[in-house]
């Protein structure tokens, strides 16, 4: 009840996203993943591996997180600035969020 | 009473979130934590965005279009410079986000309720989020020299 | 912590110091600076000076105050681009030899009815709507007193701190979110409101969470804690929502409930019914209806539906 179930999830989220997005990140040191610069660790030969193994679950839950928090962010940002159009930021916040999310699993299940 | 209008005066969106320096008190970090948070916030969503649509390529279009268009981007210095950008915000973000949640979620680091007595320095600056904040300060340039060197291909 | 160094009534501020007054006409709109010159003395608050200055320079600069020593809130002003009270601000503070120009400003995030001047109708709007005051189950109780309710001083020492507001509305003026959004309840009234929530006499604590609980309350702060930083009495209401904040979502996740509440003394030996207040006590202005002020329900937005919190609804 009340604007505190989705704000919840904004810390919710900020906590999933230190794990999710901090392994995401780390996956870029070359050291670590065997390859020889930060750009060499973008080449399909690195990142392919990573959709079809059990990260790619980690991936989409990156993907779904990150975009939650940060339109909610958002969200907040334009409730501030116009509350009078409260609903309407809710409609286009929650719209880009699907469109995005969809985009993302697709992504994830076409390389799978 | 004197007639005609009271004037609102309140310094809107912008200049709230982009300027730390709105209210001129001295020593208070917590508010440009608070614009660099907001600004750096918006910086990487508007980066997810396009991150969304950028990995799509190999799902649309094959493994040859993506490394294609990922050595575009590693050459490109504008995009290197973004990318920079967006390194540093994430840095940012996220190093205080985790000083934010134990602050507004575990409701932690902020100091105890006290009886005021001089000098008169609320608890809340004298609390750990205080020292977790300097150290922030001091990490985050370091490890954003480290991203830097990084993705302008130093090593 | 600004404003609030007791040694600055001790140092001699710079002969003469420029105001540069900030002046609004609401009737032609006209905004403006406007500069005068003040001969100063040791001990001269910012206050004293703009009363100089109408006193015997331009009667026409507005401004409110009224007790001239930081207590009853009206004096707040922006003073070299810091929300302060003009009473409490030593001009040796604020001014020096190298740099004798004080700036003084009304408040941000009010509305300005005329130069100094202040609206400060939606700011108590928002203070009445957290309602700011004891609520126990037992209202015929309240109403007709048998005793006292019991607080031990540890109870007390937990709260003190976030009791001693005066109202002034320095934090609002200084809050970045206060700055951007009409309807955020701001520091004052979430302080007040939190003061209420930790209160062991206060039985409404579920009624006073959900009125937290809306899109423009507790979750717009962001902790940039300028609030406390201008706070003349170390309310310190930054911590105060942090703290309410996080007790919300503890009680929704169903980690905390306030286990009890003061109980109510024996009743005194010489206890007597509690006495009509004398007709010169009463409001005389027929506009104010008191009994419509406390009953009148506090709405808030639950899962879309604007709902009526009522006294005592939630049991
Ligand atoms: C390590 C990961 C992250 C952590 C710990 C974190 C933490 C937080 C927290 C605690 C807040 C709430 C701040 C407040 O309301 O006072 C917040 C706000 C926000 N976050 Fe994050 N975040 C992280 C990653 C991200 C990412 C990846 C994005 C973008 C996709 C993002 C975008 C935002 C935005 C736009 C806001 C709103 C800022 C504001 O209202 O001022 N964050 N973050
Ligand atoms: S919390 Fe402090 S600054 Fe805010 S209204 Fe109360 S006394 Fe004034
Ligand atoms: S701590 Fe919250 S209420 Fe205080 S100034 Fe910051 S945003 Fe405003
Ligand atoms: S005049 Fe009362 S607080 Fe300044």
């Amino acid at each position: 009840m009340g604007a505190s179930r989705i704000q919840m999830w904004q810390y919710i989220t900020a906590i999933l996203l230190i794990v999710f997005l901090g392994g995401h990140l780390v996956e870029r040191l070359p050291w670590l993943v065997g390859a020889e610069s930060y750009h060499d660790t973008l080449r399909s030969s690195f990142v392919s591996k990573q959709y079809g193994s059990w990260w790619s679950i980690g991936l989409l839950i990156l993907a779904y997180t990150a975009l939650f928090h940060g339109l909610n962010g958002v969200r907040g940002i334009l409730h501030e600035w116009k509350p009078r159009l409260g609903t309407l930021w809710d409609a286009i916040i929650w719209a880009v969020f699907i469109v995005f999310a969809l985009i993302a699993t697709y992504t994830v299940a076409a390389l799978w | 009473m004197s007639k005609g209008r009271a004037k609102e005066n309140r310094p809107g969106l912008l200049r709230a979130s982009l300027n730390p320096w709105l209210v001129r008190v001295e020593d208070h970090p917590e508010r440009l934590a608070f614009v660099l948070h907001r600004v750096t916030g918006v910086i990487i969503i508007a980066y997810l965005l396009l991150h969304i649509i950028v990995t799509n390529t190999p799902a649309r279009a094959g493994w040859e279009a993506w490394d294609q268009l990922m050595e575009q981007f590693g050459t490109n210095i504008v995009n290197q410079v973004g990318e920079f950008i967006v390194a540093g915000s994430v840095l940012f973000h996220g190093m205080n986000g985790i000083r934010l949640l134990l602050a507004e979620f575990f409701g932690v680091c902020i100091g105890r309720p006290e009886k005021p007595k001089p000098p008169y320095i609320p608890p809340t600056y004298r609390a750990c989020q205080r020292q977790l904040l300097y150290l922030i300060f001091a990490v985050w340039p370091i490890l954003w020299v480290f991203a830097g060197l990084l993705i302008f291909g130093v090593f | 912590m600004v404003g609030i160094d007791p040694k600055a009534a001790t140092r001699t501020p710079p002969k003469t110091v420029v105001f540069r007054v900030k002046r609004y006409n609401p009737k032609s709109g006209r905004e403006w600076w406007q500069e005068y010159k003040v001969e100063t003395h040791r001990g001269m608050t910012v206050l004293d000076a703009l009363l100089k200055i109408k006193e015997e320079k331009d009667h026409t600069v507005v401004m409110r105050y009224s007790c001239r020593m930081g207590v009853c809130g009206s004096c707040g002003m922006v003073i070299n681009g810091v929300p302060r009270l003009a009473c409490q601000t030593q001009i040796a503070e604020v001014a020096d030899e190298g740099n004798p120009v004080v700036t003084v400003e009304p408040l941000y995030n009010f509305p300005v009815v005329r130069d100094l001047l202040t609206d400060f109708t939606d700011f108590f709007e928002k203070h009445r709507s957290v309602k700011p005051y004891l609520l126990r189950k037992d209202r015929e109780e309240q109403e007709e007193p048998r005793g006292q309710y019991l607080v031990s001083p540890e109870e007390h020492a937990l709260m003190y701190e976030f009791t001693l507001c005066i109202s002034c509305g320095l934090c609002y003026a200084a809050c970045p979110v206060a700055a951007i959004d009409p309807d955020y309840l701001g520091p004052q009234a979430l302080g007040y409101l939190f003061r209420y929530v930790i209160d062991p006499r206060d039985e409404e604590w579920q009624m006073r969470l959900m009125i937290a609980d809306s899109e423009h309350g507790c979750h717009k702060c962001h902790y940039a804690a300028t609030c406390s930083m201008v706070c003349p009495k170390v309310v310190d209401p930054a911590q105060a929502i942090q703290r309410l904040r996080s007790l919300l979502f503890k009680y929704k996740l169903g980690l905390w409930r306030k286990k009890k509440t003061a109980p109510l003394s024996e009743k005194p030996k010489d206890w007597k019914p509690r006495k009509p207040l004398p007709p010169e006590a009463q409001l005389v202005s027929p506009d104010v209806d008191l009994e419509r002020l406390e009953s009148e329900p506090v709405t808030v937005e639950v899962d879309g539906k604007r709902v009526e919190l009522r006294y005592t609804i939630y049991d």
